[in-house]
């Protein structure tokens, strides 16, 4: 019975559909592009509707690659495991070459692996941030298939070496919080210092949980820095802080993003923070992220203001624009290529819409490049498929924290050009 | 090096503290209390509380006892901190600990302690908040000692070392000289015999946990005082404390003592040969150690 009125039902919608297909688009030709993203926590449904969004706006422009665009999208639970199974199963199934995805880079990483690498898909992730994949794009593991459109850490560990520079600080002592991310941002904060020619005298892991960091901070002090970098949390930060203020530890902080929070302020006091300046990644303050801001407002009636949208919009935009530069019937890696010839910075700018894309259908097929000026800003990737960002520099206020200064995306890549 | 000794000895006086409540319980009621540096937490909030309540009923107590961050109002509100505890922990043995006692085996003493430390730890955290709190939010600078070497000492940190010796040259004379040390001692060697000998074994077990602790709220306050309160320290405590029992011998108050300054002692010395990261692992090397070459601690004895 039910057997009998589900095929009824198939029949009619069938039907249907041949009377939709033959009046409503002129285009015969569905692509499927996969989406592994965690839907299931409420972060990270905004950033999947973001996604389908960019993917509305280019079927109203008449699809990609001459075709309209589906995007399948698949929950990943924010677990490896379930990442991957949905990965392979748009991979094997659904025969995708272009996949969006992940948003953790612990999922993100071994979709890459043993996913989208082997079966030779371009992976476009929004969101991941681990610099572990520069590292697997540097030793060639990535085959050039992989781009993100998240700034790494490197941009926070740059402009923290960039703020020691101009405040003219000699030496500095490094604190990191001895996880994979305080791990990286201590690395590279550490060369960074040594490129701009401030002297690191130790560098010193601060653990999780630690009954006591009095160690930590007397060895630190033995050193005698003109100023202490601290990549840790709140929790520790205000321990390690306070303890090193009361041994007498110069007041000269230069601190990552992570303490940029009200309990650090307040437990540490504001008359010992007068001297500490944090970094932090920022939006971009560009016509093309205002407008991306105005579109997402009239589409989504709110602001946004959620992790990683303008980072997903612009995945999907930039994943989409290779696909009509690589034409019909184009290869993972023919797609990946073609990200080149779309983020080129020498190519005609087209904006982040319907029109843009249009206008790039254009461009691309008379044998142009184009420059995308995407939510996220003049997206550019590096060799491994990273972006920059640009940066804030801030301080601690009585009511909260102020902008200090603020660099565009070309002086951060300018800056970072000049450490490397 | 020598600024190092001084921080081990000032870490050692609240671990010692900790460990001789834990040495205690473990020794005289048989099981090993995995929620003990509960305790601790549990005295660093009731003293945060009683000082806001004390501050708040007779504003003169707030007066600094220079050079030290203490006020008279935390002094009071360390005593009665140390009796909230010592009373929590007996209710909390009426409650949980003396129904599986009755029932269970030493097993299931030691999840029910693990569940009662999650509890305890979980409920501070409902009722306080996850982030640090502090007694006095402004920063008690250290003394210079001596420039060359570097030698640092806050005022507070020397008040908690002889405040902590104080404490417990008072438990030891009460160990030592009193009938009621005697009984003690008495119910820890064998209870059953104790029994027959007239020692009332359900009063001893509460004095135990009074205090254990009482000298629990102690070291959690003194913590408190030194670093920050944070609904996680108990966590973060309970492996040096428990490194502290086991190396000084499981019942040995002054083993508790001496282990207590050892573990100090080595986590702040530890750095000078292990690169930051590994440091965590010394309490385990140490409890490692004692266990390969002297399996009783340094102070204990086998029993059966």
């Amino acid at each position: 019975m039910f057997n009998h009125t589900h095929r009824a039902a198939s029949a009619g919608l069938a039907f249907g559909l041949a009377v939709l297909g033959t009046t409503a688009s002129a285009q015969e030709c569905t692509t499927k592009i996969g989406a592994v993203l965690p839907t299931s926590v409420d972060w990270g449904r905004p950033i999947a509707e973001t996604a389908q969004f960019a993917v509305d706006q280019v079927n109203e422009a008449g699809g990609a690659a001459g075709c309209q665009i589906e995007m399948v999208l698949r929950d990943t639970q924010v677990d490896p495991k379930v990442g991957v199974d949905a990965a392979k199963a748009l991979v094997d199934l659904e025969g995708v070459k272009v996949m969006l995805g992940a948003v953790s880079s612990g999922v993100s990483m071994p979709i890459l692996t043993s996913v989208t690498v082997p079966g030779g898909v371009m992976q476009m992730s929004c969101c991941s941030s681990s610099t572990a994949f520069t590292g697997l794009a540097e030793e060639g593991k990535t085959e050039g298939l992989w781009f993100r459109t998240f700034a790494t850490t490197a941009v926070q560990s740059a402009i923290g070496a960039k703020v020691a520079q101009d405040q003219g600080y000699g030496s500095v002592a490094i604190l990191y919080k001895n996880d994979d991310w305080g791990q990286d941002m201590g690395r590279m904060i550490a060369a960074d210092f040594e490129a701009v020619g401030v002297a690191v005298t130790t560098s010193i892991a601060i653990n999780d949980a630690q009954p006591s960091y009095r160690a930590e901070v007397t060895e630190a002090l033995r050193t005698q820095p003109d100023a202490i970098y601290l990549a840790l949390y709140p929790a520790e930060g205000t321990a390690a802080v306070r303890e090193w203020i009361s041994l007498g530890g110069t007041q000269n902080m230069i601190l990552a993003n992570s303490l940029k929070s009200d309990e650090f302020r307040e437990n540490v006091g504001m008359q010992y923070l007068g001297s500490a300046l944090g970094t932090d990644t920022s939006s971009p303050r560009s016509d093309s992220a205002d407008a991306f801001r105005a579109a997402y407002m009239a589409r989504f009636d709110s602001e946004p203001n959620g992790p990683g949208l303008a980072n997903s919009y612009d995945a999907t935009m930039i994943a989409l624009l290779a696909m009509e530069a690589a034409g019909p019937d184009a290869t993972g890696a023919q797609i990946a290529e073609a990200v080149a010839r779309v983020t080129d910075p020498a190519g005609t700018p087209v904006t982040a819409d319907a029109a843009g894309f249009a206008q790039a259908r254009d461009v691309l097929g008379g044998g142009g490049t184009v420059a995308y000026q995407g939510a996220t800003g003049n997206v550019q990737f590096d060799v491994n498929g990273d972006v920059s960002a640009p940066a804030v520099v801030w301080s601690f206020t009585e009511t909260g924290t102020q902008e200090v200064s603020y660099l565009p995306l070309d002086e951060v890549d300018a800056f970072i050009g000049s450490l490397r | 090096m020598i600024q190092n000794v001084i921080d081990g000895v000032l870490t050692g006086s609240y671990l010692s503290l900790g460990a001789i409540g834990l040495t205690l319980v473990m020794h005289i009621l048989r099981f090993a209390n995995f929620s003990h540096a509960e305790l601790l937490s549990l005295g660093a909030y009731a003293a945060l509380v009683c000082d806001a309540l004390v501050t708040a009923l007779a504003p003169v107590l707030a007066i600094k006892l220079a050079p030290l961050s203490l006020t008279w109002a935390l002094g009071l509100a360390i005593v009665l901190s140390m009796v909230l505890t010592g009373l929590s922990a007996v209710v909390i043995d009426r409650l949980v600990f003396r129904r599986v006692r009755e029932r269970g085996a030493e097993l299931s003493m030691v999840f029910a302690s693990f569940g009662m430390a999650l509890v305890i730890r979980n409920i501070i955290g409902l009722i306080f908040g996850l982030s640090p709190k502090l007694y006095s939010q402004e920063i008690a600078f250290a003394t210079v000692l001596s420039f060359d070497p570097l030698i640092l000492v806050k005022p507070d940190q020397v008040f908690v070392l002889l405040a902590a010796l104080v404490l417990m040259f008072a438990l030891h004379l009460v160990l030592s000289r009193t009938t009621f040390g005697y009984s003690l001692r008495a119910v820890a060697e064998n209870p059953a015999l104790a029994q027959i000998n007239g020692v009332n074994l359900a009063r001893t077990i509460v004095a135990v946990w009074l205090i254990g602790g009482g000298l629990a709220a102690v070291a959690g306050i003194f913590y408190g005082m030194s670093h920050q309160i944070i609904p996680v320290m108990g966590r973060d405590l309970v492996l040096p404390i428990f490194a502290a029992t086991i190396v000084g011998g499981i019942g040995s108050v002054y083993g508790a003592v001496l282990g207590g300054f050892i573990v100090g002692l080595a986590g702040n010395l530890a750095l000078l040969v292990l690169p930051a990261g590994y440091t965590p692992s010394v309490p385990f090397l140490l409890i490692l150690a004692v266990l390969i070459l002297r399996p009783h601690g340094l102070f204990g004895e086998a029993r059966a």
